[in-house]
């Protein structure tokens, strides 16, 4: 893959629809000198879904949707290479440090698409979404497999590595076909319309400045870990672009 | 650059006719002496697009997609020349308060 595509990759699909041979052309010319200004303007626009042009009626809509998931599924991977922590958890039985999770699940229901009233539509749904989940159930499976048969514990040394590479790739995998599962149902289904989804944004957001906060308050109390500060710091990105990218969205409605 | 800067080059560029990306930035460097990057250029393009202060003058088609050529509306030409005119009144202020420069 060239600099170019990469670079282009980076865009909204929306706008790569519109304007990606453009940009890569205009990247391969002038070369690593724009390369900041390109993915700097990436930024601005993932920033501001209002200004994606739509070449189908729902567009932006959908592809906000995936991305929603794509930063809810990065966020529970990050939250699982900290567990465990007693500063952020997803446990009824500890309902002050978990109290982050409910916008956050609230956004997530908030934000899924209306399935169809179409039986012919519905069962491609269905098919889908088997076709996209078959091989990442296979994965879990074989990884429970391995847990329960007792190898995890006898492990050691690159046998030991190659397990826990084994079930990070897994968990990474999950994620991706799930976000791929979102991408293909909401091309398939109704997505909520923009109040709705702007609430579902801002909430999710909400969620992760909660979670952040929280990170942050319990590391600047106890003097600090570098991976929690990594975290805290990761949580409090993902907050900021989530609601400013709800907060542009709601701009339509207002 | 500042992206409402990015935006103005745009459409001054724009209100002398039809251009697509590559045109723009091309007549953009005669103006100012340097191209836009890339995502300053295509960002103005789709903010200003969004605002419906520009819009693709050609039908689709395979020429199209490879070259979209824009051009400026008429709300576009309105806020363009608006805000020329605050420029000029600002620009105007400036030099009346620095007096006459030197010889």
């Amino acid at each position: 893959m060239s600099a170019a595509s990469f670079l282009t990759g980076l865009y909204p699909p929306p706008v790569r629809e519109r304007w990606g041979g453009e940009i890569s052309r205009e990247v391969a010319a002038s070369g690593i000198r724009c390369w900041p200004d390109t993915v700097a303007g990436a930024a601005r626009l993932w920033l501001h879904p209002t200004h994606w042009p739509e070449a189908r009626a729902g567009q932006t809509r959908r592809v906000v949707v995936v991305a929603l998931s794509a930063v809810t599924a990065a966020t529970v991977l990050l939250l699982r290479s900290l567990i465990p922590t007693t500063t952020l958890t997803a446990d009824v039985r500890h309902p002050a440090t978990s109290l982050w999770l409910v916008p956050l699940l609230l956004g997530v229901l908030l934000a899924v698409p209306l399935p169809p009233l179409d039986r012919t539509l519905f069962a491609r749904l269905v098919a889908a979404a088997a076709r996209t989940l078959a091989a990442p159930a296979v994965a879990v499976a074989a990884l429970l497999a391995l847990a329960w048969s007792g190898a995890v514990r006898q492990a050691t040394g690159p046998a030991e590595a190659a397990l826990v590479a084994y079930y990070w790739l897994t968990l990474g995998f999950v994620a991706v076909r799930l976000c791929a599962c979102v991408a293909r149902a909401a091309a398939l289904t109704t997505p909520p319309g923009t109040r709705r989804l702007s609430a579902a944004v801002l909430s999710v957001g909400a969620g992760l400045a909660a979670a952040a906060v929280q990170t942050l308050a319990a590391l600047a109390a106890s003097g600090g870990h570098p991976a929690a500060a990594a975290e805290g710091s990761a949580l409090a990105l993902a907050a900021v672009v989530t609601l400013a990218a709800g907060r542009d969205l709601g701009s339509l409605t207002a | 650059m500042h992206s409402n800067d990015a935006q103005m080059l745009v459409l001054t560029v724009l209100a002398d006719g039809p251009l697509h990306g590559y045109a723009i930035n091309t007549a953009i460097e005669d103006l100012t002496g340097r191209r836009l990057g890339p995502g300053s250029l295509y960002g103005a393009l789709a903010r200003l697009e969004a605002r419906e202060l520009i819009e693709a003058a050609d039908a689709g088609g395979e020429a199209a997609e490879r070259h979209r050529t824009m051009r400026i509306t008429t709300t576009g030409r309105d806020q363009l020349r608006a805000e020329l005119q605050q420029m000029a009144r600002i620009s105007a202020a400036g030099l009346r308060a620095l007096g006459p420069g030197p010889a």
